[in-house]
């Protein structure tokens, strides 16, 4: 019996060795600075517990620069998702040539994963004041674009750039659900009397809801907290999140190192809260799923 | 007036024609199924009348009423899948109320004709399932109920059994009958199951490369197939090359041995080939079985079958299979065995093509 | 149905604009370097510029180290929680989208403090150390990608009869793990590798704040100083980008046909 119970202990010890390494390498780089980040949020310079840092997140500048993230975030991943559905919706039940289909999946794999710095210097050369669309508009059209109060490095502009990586990570993603979705289902639904506009509204996109609110929220974050593209095009000027908080890394800007912290705190509740707000409603939708 | 009426429907896709000229009507609380191997067509011609599929030429009418410009939508056709096609997202009872909720009716009709439904089906305790949660069976029962709800003037089944398990299928599809005659609704079956067409079709289409080889009933089709594409493929039959020995007293003979036929041969001439069928449940080889005909012959195989015990038997050179009936104390053929075989010469059919 | 068909058109025609419009005027800015006429001398100006050549270098050799030691940590892990600790692939499999979830530059954050030269690890002490933490950090945001391919590729075998078949026959866990399971598991591994690739060329935020000569910064640097050589880089980058996943397509089609091989 104890001898029994040895090996048992043996063969569990050996199971649990064998992610020994993976569950070493998550403590050490993901779960233990974020951690100590969390904690640097409630702890003042002298180490003792406080709220300072929190309180001391809402000041007009700080709340301004979420604010702007949160709005860029958003702008940039409802556009990204709607047009994104949109592309998809054309290529899988649109009735185009297969070659559409195969090229855009395949330039989308590309585009998702153009991001950061040379996105940015890709949109200078488009839009920016001598970008070849902002002269193409003036020489042809006769518009100038920048008298209309446009301006790259701004919110409309960096939103029209994210959803250049955007976009495509809808295609990717939403594609697979669009394929998934049966011929039967639509015929079921027209034979029992639904129009077009009925089938989408009561059977099609509750189906897909899921899947498209869950992507959203991915595209939400990934633009949350993206930095490079932002940080290039506009340098420190313009004050998301990311930049201010690259700013307070490299140099200390709030004159606190804890209420940087405070500052990531902030950027991991807003995905963290995003992520759970995706969990909570697809296990809403979900009711109906294996 | 017909309730449905097929008239001189094409169908083609690019150059493939897939349907021709078929007509067809069907009365009011018909069972019509279509029976053919896959690629006959049946399908689409379901299709067609349930407005997915927009015919190439001629019409189609329900209760007298050009079905053309109307969208499959505006028909009140009810139709079931062969993948059950319920909506995942909803229950049973969502499911069973959808077209009820399209045609706009109230809450409290709604929910009583679902009850209705699905007391129809005995799977009222199910209504808050949702269709991952219940057996293929249960699936199409339910996709039954939600085809029925709205009270559709046609109900069409594509293959709804075809998914199922043997046992299951037997069950429903005595079901379906006994639930299609409850309500008096006209209904087409698509099936390529000869078996499942027999058993519960009032009238049967045998369906060949697009066209109609014979409409009758399950009776007409198996004993009198009209071509020897129905008489191959609806059931069990020998096909016999007989050689014609004399055409006026329609004699012929099947390897060595002579015999009368009773239908006329028509324009052959004395050894000429002519193709003959012969159910194998036709004849017998008991010494009391009547019968104005008799082969011999040397049985080369005898199968247990269960019910029946499958005997072939070499008459010359063609081969006959006959069926007895399995009884405790009966003794099957041996090989070798030499034995007569008794039956009716009107059994015994001239295939024309 | 018609209307359908416009619809479709219409989107598809949007999209490619969006797409492609950028990238032409990309490409025609890089070529305006010299005054009034098209040349290549922001491309030459670019591969002469010796920073280019050292800062490319360092980043492809930090993407192969990453590559390597990411798939010795993923394809033992994915291996044995399938094998061993199914119970444990809900923890697992959360632990590798976390990097999805916190931003990356809220993760280096933490390093910087933790492993700073004053710290038990001090990582950041040496320039190698630094080097070595970077690895650690690319490794970090490729391991939801990493660990998503190779756990698909894993769930198209039969892990666990492949290792009693091996057992069977006598093999170590060495051979079994890197004579049946590695070869198998390969074009999850590549897929793996050429998206980890595409992330670590391009990556601003880690070696920036971790002040090591990549590739990222060094784009960022010339954005902020030069005019014509940014637009060359970003047509450079995109191509690079664009061998790394058509590498990958062609991984994947490839093994898509040769299971039947012997």
């Amino acid at each position: 019996m104890s001898a029994k119970q040895a090996i048992d202990l043996k063969k569990t010890a050996i199971d649990w060795l064998g992610i020994l390494p993976f569950l070493l390498f998550a403590v050490m780089f993901l779960i233990a600075p974020t951690l100590y980040l969390v904690t640097g949020a409630f702890l003042n310079p002298a180490g003792e517990f406080t709220f300072d840092n929190i309180s001391g997140l809402f000041t007009d500048k700080i709340l301004a620069s979420y604010w702007i993230s949160i709005r860029v975030s958003l702008a940039s991943s409802l556009g990204g998702a709607f047009i994104g559905f949109f592309l998809a919706w054309a290529v899988v039940l649109g009735g185009l040539p297969s070659w559409i289909r195969s090229s855009l999946l395949t330039f989308s794999g590309v585009a998702s994963n153009f991001a950061g710095v040379p996105l940015a210097f890709a949109f200078l050369a488009t839009l920016g004041r001598t970008g070849l669309v902002t002269l193409l508009l003036r020489d042809w059209f006769g518009i100038n674009l920048y008298a209309t109060g446009f301006n790259l490095l701004s919110f409309i502009g960096l939103t029209i750039t994210y959803m250049y990586f955007q976009i495509p990570l809808m295609v990717l993603i939403i594609t697979p659900a669009l394929d998934g979705l049966k011929k039967e289902w639509r015929e079921a639904a027209e034979i029992l009397g639904a129009t077009n506009t009925q089938y989408w509204l009561k059977v099609a996109l509750p189906i897909l809801f899921p899947s498209i609110l869950g992507t959203t929220l991915l595209l939400f974050a990934n633009s949350f907290g993206a930095i490079a593209t932002a940080y290039s095009l506009t340098g420190s000027t313009f004050n998301i999140v990311p930049i201010q908080l690259y700013a307070q890394i490299r140099g200390d800007v709030l004159h606190n190192p804890n209420l940087g912290y405070a500052l990531a705190l902030g950027m991991i509740v807003i995905t963290g809260i995003s992520n759970l707000i995706y969990i909570w409603l697809r296990m809403r939708a979900e009711r109906w799923q294996k | 007036m017909s309730f449905l009426e097929l008239a001189g429907i094409q169908k083609s896709f690019g150059p493939v024609q897939v349907v021709h000229d078929f007509d067809m009507t069907i009365e009011k609380g018909e069972f019509v199924s279509f029976l053919g191997p896959s690629g006959c067509g049946k399908t689409t011609v379901l299709r067609m009348i349930a407005g997915f599929e927009t015919p190439s030429g001629g019409t189609i009418k329900i209760n007298g009423k050009n079905q053309e410009s109307l969208k499959p939508n505006q028909r009140n056709i009810g139709m079931v899948f062969q993948a059950y096609a319920l909506f995942p997202n909803m229950t049973v009872h969502d499911n069973v109320a959808f077209g009820l909720k399209i045609a706009g009716m109230n809450k409290a009709a709604v929910d009583a004709r679902v009850k209705e439904m699905l007391g129809l089906i005995h799977l009222g305790h199910l209504a808050d399932r949702f269709p991952y949660q219940m057996s293929g069976g249960q699936q199409q029962r339910v996709a039954l109920a939600r085809a029925l709800a709205p009270k559709p003037q046609v109900l069409l089944l594509d293959e709804p059994l075809s998914a199922l398990d043997a046992k299951i299928r037997v069950s429903l599809r005595e079901e379906i009958r006994m639930i299609q005659q409850q309500l008096g609704i006209t209904t087409v079956f698509v099936t390529h199951d000869q078996e499942e067409a027999l058993s519960i079709s009032d009238r049967i289409v045998v369906m060949n490369s697009g066209r109609a080889d014979q409409i009758g009933t399950p009776f007409d089709i198996y004993n009198k197939p009209a071509t020897r594409f129905v008489a191959s493929f609806v059931g069990t039959l020998n096909l016999i090359e007989a050689t014609v020995v004399d055409p006026a007293s329609n004699r012929i003979s099947i390897g060595d041995q002579a015999i009368t036929l009773r239908e006329p041969l028509g324009p052959v001439k004395a050894g000429d080939t002519v193709s003959l069928a012969l159910r194998p449940e036709a004849g017998s080889i008991a010494e009391s079985a009547k019968g104005d005909t008799a082969l011999t012959g040397q049985v080369v195989s005898s199968n247990f079958l269960g019910s029946v015990i499958r005997t072939r038997m070499k008459v010359g050179d063609p081969v006959i299979s006959f069926d007895m009936f399995n009884a405790p104390g009966l003794s099957p053929p041996a090989v070798g065995d030499v034995v007569t075989l008794r039956f009716t010469a009107s059994d015994l059919l001239i295939i024309r093509e | 149905m018609k209307t359908q068909k416009i619809g479709a058109w219409i989107a598809v025609l949007f999209g490619a604009s969006y797409f492609i419009i950028p990238l032409i005027a990309t490409f025609e800015f890089s070529l305006r370097m010299r005054r009034g006429e098209y040349s290549f001398d922001a491309y030459r100006s670019v591969f002469s510029d010796v920073q280019f050549r050292e800062s490319f270098s360092y980043s492809i050799v930090m993407a192969i180290l990453t590559i390597v030691f990411g798939i010795l940590l993923v394809v033992p892990t994915a291996y044995w929680v399938r094998l061993r600790l199914p119970q444990m692939r809900p923890f697992v499999e959360f632990i590798t989208l976390m990097p999805l979830v916190i931003p990356a530059i809220v993760i280096v954050f933490g390093y910087l403090r933790l492993y700073n030269s004053s710290s038990f690890i001090p990582f950041t002490g040496s320039a190698r150390g630094t080097d070595l933490l970077l690895m650690f950090s690319f490794m970090t945001l490729s391991l939801p990608y990493m660990y998503r391919s190779v756990d698909t590729a894993m769930r198209t075998i039969d892990v666990a009869t492949l290792t009693e078949a091996a057992q069977s026959l006598g093999a170590s866990w060495p051979t079994i793990m890197f004579k049946c399971i590695f070869p198998n598991v390969m074009s999850g591994v590549l897929s793996g590798a050429f998206i980890t690739f595409a992330i670590v060329i391009g990556e601003f935020t880690m070696p920036s704040l971790l002040n090591r000569p990549a590739f990222g910064p060094y784009l960022q640097l010339i954005g902020a100083n030069r005019a014509y050589e940014p637009p060359a880089l970003a047509i450079i980058a995109f191509a690079i980008t664009w061998a790394s996943m058509a590498l990958l397509q062609l991984v994947s089609r490839f093994s898509k046909s040769a299971p039947s091989k012997p």
